[in-house]
């Protein structure tokens, strides 16, 4: 049985970040694993920064990722990955989705964007393993820019880190979605599950 | 096999839910009858959790128009012998104070229990209150569970405490309870419905000094039954380790904290625990064992030291010579973590702590000032960012005329359109209560001399916004009062009101309109107006302004997320604008700094409408000098 593994989920309002970690959280509990988690969604439901945190394993009590104890982070938004680097440890796997989503206030002057270049450095100073993807791309490539989410998820698994079975995952998928939705995130999941095991090798 | 979900009654199995959906499926387990809230952030799940199977179940289930109402609701209900429930975040309970302080009095008949939304770090409110002092000066007894699963079981075992005790029961959430997510364990659904009998009861149930003066006694005893009944409830756990030095108690979440803290720094053998789901009153002897079994004690709790004060107290009089930590190396402010208390342990055992934390504090300080600026934003098509712009247009015309220093002040209130006190709108200069902005601006109208221009919200309006305006009509105040109608509770959820023509069963009633309401209150200056149609808006609110005698303007516009609900219902398209690069002047930027809308986006220095964000409001286009924003082909 798992002791403690820990997924940080972090993007921006609008991205679907509570979503992968409800479809994680279900997966969980079908295959029988203690699960906890926590949100926090901002005030916002469009625009402002959303973390959720989805811990699986005996030895996980509390809701929230204790510092430095995160086993994965997955970045739906480079910043959004950055804002959370006190979580990270040299052997967190961190999942980059390279898209990047400006605030508003970049574009009022109120404050400035990093380059993509500069947030991965400063990732990588936290963390050695930091894997970056286009999932806009890949979703695109699945058939909808919206499950983008989705290989992120993929993405997740194929780091093969997981104590949820991949069955497990995607009939969890299948089961969320309506069908005519299922095949084209089905697909999302597997791009990102291959991207990402392609870039662990 | 059918889907499990949160009102099957299929006992020992496991869901996944919400903090909220657990504390909703105990009172469901309970054989809840009667349940009533306001919604509030962190508790509104609960309510909405139950109005989804009310009819399933049997249960009645309302959205009140305010905290305190909805208390009465679940107090009557209890007085008629039928379990039932209030819910609320912490400063509703505020708003609920008047009759919570008579209710210790009247007891229970029917299980009867408040739920308590505490939010540390005020993740989504005005402060960070701690209820565990309104339940304590209301003789309430408080359960405060560790972790989800507890908090439905606490709440389930709330309803038969109530009734074996005679006395009303707080839960105490916080928001990493009710926001947190965990597998839980399904319980038996209690099937017993019963019929409401008021039983007139003078004695106990008509408070005049004479009666007070009979039940505080009577309440007094029921507490101290409930005092030493504690000591043996699940929810206080004591465990020794063998010569153990430091003896730690946590109070509810605290206590998941401790136990993860107590494991990273491998002292599991060598720490005791007690643990504590009772704050209200302590498990006494319980409390007296560890004290004399250890030299010192740490204290973990979130927010203020609560339990610290009254362990104190306990040691004091019994003469244990223990020294007591707590707050002086947990924090008041905030939320506790396993961090926080694995750094109070490692202090007082000087142990080294299992991270190097000062490396990860120097690297996210580092971080910290490359971080883009990410304020949580009004959403694209927001009917309340062309309400702020309206009025600070309006007001600022008025004012000007008075004199080049004449600023108009506006107070706000609570709700959605709080995010526009963020740049670009800046909308509000005061936001301290629900209600609070008419509040406000009553006083402001006595002691200063410049336009003032309140605003809130519809549920807000019903909630605490109809006192203040008739105090501006009755004592003259000269200000005007905005409501801002996007006919839903659109922060905590969408959930309705007494605006919104349907209840929280889904059933059909009334629509009560605030213009109307401002009418028959005696406002002699009443209007309504759509936003989105800026020049009159701007137009009817210097009007107001300009009104001798407190005016009202309604700015009515459906929310844009339950207006795009619908359109993609009626299968109807959205028609998104588009800016015309031939002729926007790319050094202008007006539709941005003007209007901060997510959907307005920079590409290089060309401004850009971003399609899939855009709800077709067409405010932009309003505001932009040059014409340079039109409506996509549809």
């Amino acid at each position: 049985m798992v002791k403690e593994f820990n997924i940080l989920i972090t993007g921006v309002g609008g991205q679907g970040v509570i979503l992968i970690s409800e479809l994680l959280g279900r997966a969980a509990v079908t295959d029988k694993l203690r699960v906890r988690g926590s949100e926090i969604l901002g005030m916002a439901v469009r625009g402002g920064s959303v973390t959720s945190a989805i811990r699986i394993g005996e030895d996980v009590y509390g809701p929230l990722i204790p510092t430095g104890k995160c086993n994965a982070l997955v970045g739906m938004e480079p910043s959004e990955a950055l804002r959370n680097i006190a979580c990270l440890s040299k052997s967190s796997i961190v999942l980059v989705n390279t898209a990047i989503t400006a605030p508003f206030t970049v574009f009022i002057g109120e404050s400035k964007y990093p380059s993509l270049e500069e947030m991965l450095n400063q990732l990588g100073k936290a963390s050695d393993r930091v894997i970056q993807l286009d999932a806009v791309k890949l979703a695109q490539e699945a058939g909808s820019r919206l499950a983008t989410n989705v290989v992120m998820l993929g993405a997740l698994f194929g780091t093969e880190q997981l104590p949820i079975k991949i069955e497990t995952i995607k009939e969890t998928i299948r089961e969320r979605f309506p069908a005519k939705l299922a095949p084209v995130n089905i697909r999302a999941f597997d791009l990102g599950y291959e991207t990402c095991r392609q870039a662990v090798k | 096999m059918k889907e499990l979900t949160i009102s099957s009654d299929a006992p020992g199995q496991q869901l996944f839910a919400l903090g909220n959906e657990a504390i909703a499926r105990g009172a469901i387990e309970a054989g809840v009858q009667v349940a009533a809230a306001y919604p509030g952030t962190p508790s509104s799940e609960i309510t909405e959790t139950l109005a989804g199977v009310a009819k399933e179940l049997d249960m009645y289930v309302e959205w009140s128009t305010n905290e305190k109402v909805a208390f009465e609701v679940a107090l009557a209900a209890s007085i008629c012998g039928v379990r039932a429930m209030a819910s609320m975040k912490h400063v509703g309970v505020n708003v609920a104070h008047d009759p919570l302080m008579t209710a210790g009095y009247i007891g229970a008949k029917g299980g009867l229990v408040l739920l308590s939304a505490d939010d540390p770090w005020a993740w989504s409110s005005q402060n960070e209150q701690d209820n565990r002092y309104i339940a304590e000066q209301g003789y309430i007894p408080v359960l405060e569970p560790s972790s989800v699963q507890e908090a439905k079981d606490m709440m389930a075992d709330a309803f038969k405490l109530s009734e074996q005790f005679g006395q009303l029961f707080m839960l105490r959430s916080v928001t990493r309870i009710g926001h947190a997510r965990s597998d839980i364990t399904l319980g038996e659904i209690t099937r017993e419905r019963r019929k409401g009998q008021f039983i007139k009861d003078r004695t106990r149930l008509v408070y005049t000094p004479r009666e007070a003066r009979i039940n505080k006694p009577l309440m007094l005893e029921r507490f101290e039954k409930i005092r030493k009944a504690v000591n043996t409830l699940p929810y206080n756990r004591l465990r020794l380790a063998d010569g153990a030095r430091l003896g730690i108690i946590a109070c509810g979440l605290s206590y998941s904290y401790t136990l993860e803290a107590v494991k990273w720094l491998a002292m599991e053998d060598k720490v005791s625990i007690l643990k504590i789901g009772t704050p209200n009153p302590l498990p006494e002897e319980l409390v007296i064992k560890l004290l004399k079994s250890v030299k010192e004690v740490l204290v973990a709790e979130e927010l203020d030291p609560f339990v610290e004060l009254h362990v104190k107290a306990i040691a004091g009089e019994h003469n244990i010579p223990v020294k007591i930590h707590g707050k002086d190396l947990l924090p008041r402010i905030g939320e506790l973590s396993t961090r926080k208390v694995t750094e109070a342990i490692a202090h007082l055992t000087r142990a080294k702590t299992p991270v190097d934390f000062a490396s990860i504090d120097k690297l996210e300080q580092e971080t910290a000032p490359i971080l883009p600026w990410r304020p949580p934003a009004l959403c694209p098509g927001c009917p309340h960012r062309a309400s702020h712009y309206a009025i600070r247009v309006a007001s600022r015309r008025v004012s000007r005329e008075l004199g080049k220093d004449i600023e108009p002040i506006y107070p706000g209130d609570i709700g959605c359109y709080a995010l526009g006190y963020n740049p670009p709108q800046e909308a509000s200069d005061t936001i301290i209560c629900m209600g609070g902005s008419f509040g406000i601006a009553n006083g402001l109208a006595h002691v200063v001399d410049v336009p003032i221009v309140a605003h809130l919200g519809d549920s807000t309006f019903f909630h605490a916004g109809i006192p203040p305006l008739v105090n501006a009509v009755y004592n003259k105040a000269n200000i005007t009062m905005v409501i801002l109608d996007n006919s839903t509770t659109s922060m905590t959820g969408f959930q309705p009101h007494p605006g919104t023509g349907y209840t929280a069963m889904g059933n059909e009633t009334v629509m009560l309109k605030p213009e109307d309401i401002a009418r028959a209150c005696g406002v002699k200056f009443v209007e309504v107006v759509d936003p989105f149609d800026l020049k009159e808006a701007t137009a009817t609110i210097e009007k107001a302004i300009r009104f001798e005698g407190p005016a009202v303007v309604v700015s009515r516009r459906l929310c844009a997320i339950i207006e795009q609900r619908e359109k993609k219902k009626r299968k109807e398209a959205t028609v998104p604008y588009r800016v015309d690069p031939e002729k926007c002047n790319v050094k202008c930027n007006a539709c941005i700094e003007l209007l901060g809308c997510p959907a307005l986006i920079k590409e290089g220095i060309s401004t850009v409408i971003d399609g899939s964000l855009c709800t077709g409001c067409g405010l932009c286009a309003q505001v932009c000098p040059y014409q340079a924003i039109v409506p996509e082909k549809p």
